[in-house]
């Protein structure tokens, strides 16, 4: 089923994922890269469950249409955001510079991609406001070397100032690119609400239930 | 470089069924305990809402509307009263998502007035910004097929009208 010739090529879909401790910034890079827009933070709302749009851009000469599926980084909404993990080719993690916390809680956020997702899926991680440099409580050279160890991406940016947030998105969809295996099959069977995420507050396992329900989680 | 608005994902994407098994599991054995955490009951009621079955969102939107405890004399007084003690953000996500679940049913009078309250607490959420206009969009819809019923009524009544005319004048 070759299309004629004449036909532009339909353009190519990824989905991508940010996800993060909450007010780390990901719905402003996000809002940034799509609509070259910024809110001060007295008018940036948390995001409920999740939110979601479509973008459409060209990378190396070829139309990409991107769905980007901005996530809650808060806690409680943890055990129901990873339902929308499922199919993702690429992931950008983000943590603030200026913010130690939020840098430390990474190997939390891997482990729960690892619980849903291929390890092939592209990763970058994203030090969001470095406009806030003289705040800084992660240096480059750290995020840096954790970012290689997690075989992800690194960049540093600033949706307050717009740096390095185009590249950051571009630099996911190159890599997703250069990796056909990832779109060429149907990408991230994994579960979605995986059994092992624990509900906030420690008192609720989703565990032991999915062993009754969850007959189709493949993690 | 395009951007598409408005979307409200969660509109649209449901879980699978063994997703909305574990947060009803979870849900009916605190049930069964006779004890129901707000979390396991928002985690099952946003399953609910979202799945693509009506039945399931009206159920939904009934344990969220208990939740939010927007009419204060609602019966699970004391969940409502837990709520606001432990969690007062609690009170927007619900709102958000009874807006959502409306606006999936075809209420479109009972979504605005959701999404209105938490518009007034944050005039510029963006998420809420979005539902609106889905609303909106519904809204509209809503009327076109209303007038294209009482359109095609009005046809139907001319071809009848005029069938009638022409068989009594050919006699």
């Amino acid at each position: 089923m070759a299309p004629p010739p004449t036909k532009p090529p339909a353009p190519i879909n990824y989905k991508l994922l940010l996800i993060g401790n909450s007010s780390v910034g990901k719905s402003s890079l996000l809002l940034r890269f799509s609509d070259e827009q910024w809110l001060p933070e007295d008018e940036s709302s948390a995001t409920i469950g999740v939110d979601f749009r479509v973008h459409k851009m060209e990378v190396k000469g070829k139309k990409v249409k991107l769905s980007i599926w901005d996530t809650a980084g808060q806690e409680r909404f943890r055990t129901i955001t990873s339902s929308y993990y499922r199919g993702a080719q690429g992931v950008i993690l983000v943590y603030d510079v200026s913010n130690r916390e939020s840098f430390d809680a990474l190997p939390r956020w891997y482990s729960e991609l690892e619980a849903s997702l291929s390890d092939k899926v592209v990763k970058i991680l994203v030090g969001n406001k470095v406009d806030k440099e003289f705040s800084r409580q992660v240096s480059t050279a750290e995020a840096e070397a954790y970012a290689a160890r997690m075989n992800s991406l690194f960049v540093e940016a600033s949706a307050k100032t717009a740096a390095n947030v185009k590249e950051a998105f571009t630099q996911c969809v190159e890599r997703i690119m250069d990796q056909p295996e990832l779109w060429e099959t149907p990408a991230g069977t994994g579960a979605a609400i995986s059994s092992n995420v624990k509900m906030p507050g420690g008192n609720i396992n989703l565990a032991e239930d999915s062993q009754e329900g969850g007959g189709g989680c493949s993690c | 470089m395009t951007s598409d608005l408005p979307y409200a994902a969660d509109a649209e994407v449901s879980l699978s069924y063994d997703e909305l098994e574990v947060l009803r599991l979870q849900y009916q054995k605190e049930l069964s305990q006779g004890y129901v955490t707000v979390q396991s009951k928002f985690n099952y009621a946003w399953g609910l809402v979202k799945a693509p079955i009506r039945q399931n969102q009206v159920e939904g939107v009934r344990l969220l509307q208990g939740l939010v405890c927007f009419a204060h004399q609602l019966p699970p007084i004391d969940i409502c009263l837990e709520l606001y003690r432990a969690e007062p953000t609690r009170r927007r996500e619900c709102l958000y998502y009874l807006a959502l679940g409306h606006y999936k049913m075809g209420n479109f009078e009972e979504a605005k007035k959701f999404n209105a309250l938490l518009l007034d607490k944050e005039p510029t959420n963006m998420q809420a910004i979005s539902l609106g206009q889905l609303i909106d969009k519904g809204v509209a819809r809503e009327g076109y097929i209303g007038m294209a019923l009482v359109g095609g009524a009005a046809a139907i009544g001319t071809l009848l009208v005029a069938g009638l005319i022409r068989r009594a004048t050919r006699k």
